[in-house]
């Protein structure tokens, strides 16, 4: 005799349903396309970028204090995609791990190694009942001292990949389709049209010409592995740079 | 000679250390002399660590309970200027090392000096002797070779001194100290730290200038016997 529905708490905690599904974890995947916020990374021969809208709601907000895009070391970045709140405290505990394994083990975290302690963490919430999956989509970007550029995405279900190019978010499927084609034959971008290409993406996505405001761009190149967000000025030199290309 | 001479002892800085601000930043010095009991364990070392980008620390007393401190509290700064999103500025430094001293005195034993700048407060030497205590000063000195030099600097310190007069007068004042104490030696080693940047420098024993008595260097005494005997006088 078999229970249609598990008595209906398979949609309120992290338990199985009867057909293989955990349905929290993919209303947390829901949650993070209903922020409204596409993101794009890129990753070229020696650097990574990443883009994501900054879409300010409220005329009131102050513009400077809004930001996915945040800091782990000097070295790390991560662009969260999805419910702010829970983003932040993702970026702190992040923060806290990274600097611990740099205090402990003597050498910087590699990004592979904090992206796969992010989607460890993640994995735990979709077994614990008493804590639910964070609305967050993680994109951890950095150079490896061995393997070079890498850009690590990282979702609820506890799933990590390294990627050659990716998205989250509203416009996500679109993203992919875009990059899949610009990244065929195994491009090998320059630091230029690494950022120029994950920009044009998400232009070509929304469908819209962006001003300088209203993205944020983050980058790290092998040349200067520190993480750093790029500056209006110079997103919109690559902005400018952009329309004359097309 | 003590041929028992245990090369295992703890490893301390019989040192000399010194920190001085002037017209726009601040200049550190140390020998670089590491000593087990009577052995030079390392007649090189670096006694002036980093601890963030624009702030750095002199390390006396206990060489291990030293670097953990640095160590920690580099660790806590790192975290601090990410959440910050700033650089921290040298008074936080020079607290977390005072709590981490003071906290934990009677297990450490080591005097620091922690120097930087930050664009807040400019300049800036602070002081943490062995107890924990935090004293902000224009300049400070510390360390065994420090004993010879309180009186020197009573003399030569001014107020307002350009870069160059500071890392002469830190570079001469280290040298007479490894003139007179047994525990300092080696080389001379400077960090300027200013709105600029930061700038390491290095004077070899072989280049600074000779004191009171003190013999030139030279390679084996070798020299004195095969040099070419004087012609003899007529008297």
């Amino acid at each position: 005799m078999s229970r249609g529905s598990g008595g209906g708490y398979d949609r309120h905690i992290t338990i199985f349903s009867p057909e293989g599904r955990l349905f929290q974890v993919e209303y947390a995947f829901k949650a993070v396309k209903a922020a409204g916020i596409t993101s794009i990374g890129v990753r070229g021969k020696d650097s990574v970028c990443v883009v994501t809208q900054k879409k300010v709601p409220d005329k009131l907000l102050d513009q400077t204090s809004v930001t996915h895009l945040f800091p782990i070391t000097k070295f790390l970045g991560l662009l969260a995609t999805g419910m702010t709140a829970d983003a932040r405290t993702l970026v702190q505990q992040a923060r806290n791990e990274a600097a611990e394994f740099r205090f402990r083990y003597g050498y910087e975290m590699p990004v592979d190694v904090l992206s796969k302690w992010i989607a460890d963490k993640s994995q735990v919430y979709t077994q614990h009942a008493y804590m639910r999956p964070l609305g967050v989509v993680a994109m951890v970007l950095g150079i490896d001292e061995e393997k070079g550029p890498q850009l690590y995405k990282c979702d609820p279900a506890g799933h990590f990949y390294g990627h050659k190019a990716t998205s989250a978010g509203s416009k996500e499927q679109e993203a992919i389709n875009f990059l899949e084609k610009k990244m065929k034959n195994d491009p090998a971008f320059t630091y230029e049209e690494t950022v120029q290409t994950a920009i044009s993406a998400l232009q070509s996505v929304l469908q819209e010409d962006f001003k300088a405001t209203e993205i944020e761009v983050g980058v790290v190149k092998a040349d200067n592995p520190a993480f750093k967000v790029l500056s209006t000025e110079e997103i919109d030199e690559h902005l400018t740079a952009i329309s004359e290309r097309d | 000679m003590d041929l028992n001479m245990n090369v295992n002892a703890p490893h301390s800085m019989g040192t000399t250390i010194i920190g001085v601000t002037y017209n726009g930043g601040v200049v550190l010095g140390a020998d670089s002399r590491t000593s087990t009991g009577m052995y030079v364990a390392n007649r090189a070392s670096e006694k002036i660590t980093q601890l963030t980008d624009n702030v750095y620390v002199c390390r006396s007393g206990s060489a291990a309970d030293s670097q953990l401190v640095s160590d920690y509290v580099r660790y806590f700064l790192h975290q601090h200027t990410i959440q910050l999103g700033q650089p921290a500025t040298v008074k936080v430094a020079a607290n977390l090392i005072r709590l981490l001293s003071y906290n934990n005195k009677n297990m450490l034993q080591t005097g620091l000096i922690v120097g930087g700048w930050d664009k807040y407060e400019g300049g800036k030497i602070y002081g943490i002797p062995l107890g924990g205590t935090l004293v902000e000063q224009p300049f400070t000195i510390g360390g065994s070779g420090s004993s010879y030099l309180y009186g020197f600097f009573d003399q030569a310190w001014k107020e307002g001194m350009t870069k160059d007069e500071a890392e002469q007068l830190v570079v001469k004042a280290v040298s007479l100290a490894i003139a007179r104490d047994g525990a300092s030696g080696g080389v001379v080693r400077t960090v300027i730290i200013n709105s600029e940047g930061v700038t390491r420098n290095f004077y070899p024993g072989d280049k600074l200038q000779l004191w009171h008595d003190e013999l030139e260097p030279q390679n084996s005494l070798l020299d004195i016997l095969n040099a070419p005997s004087p012609e003899p006088m007529n008297i």
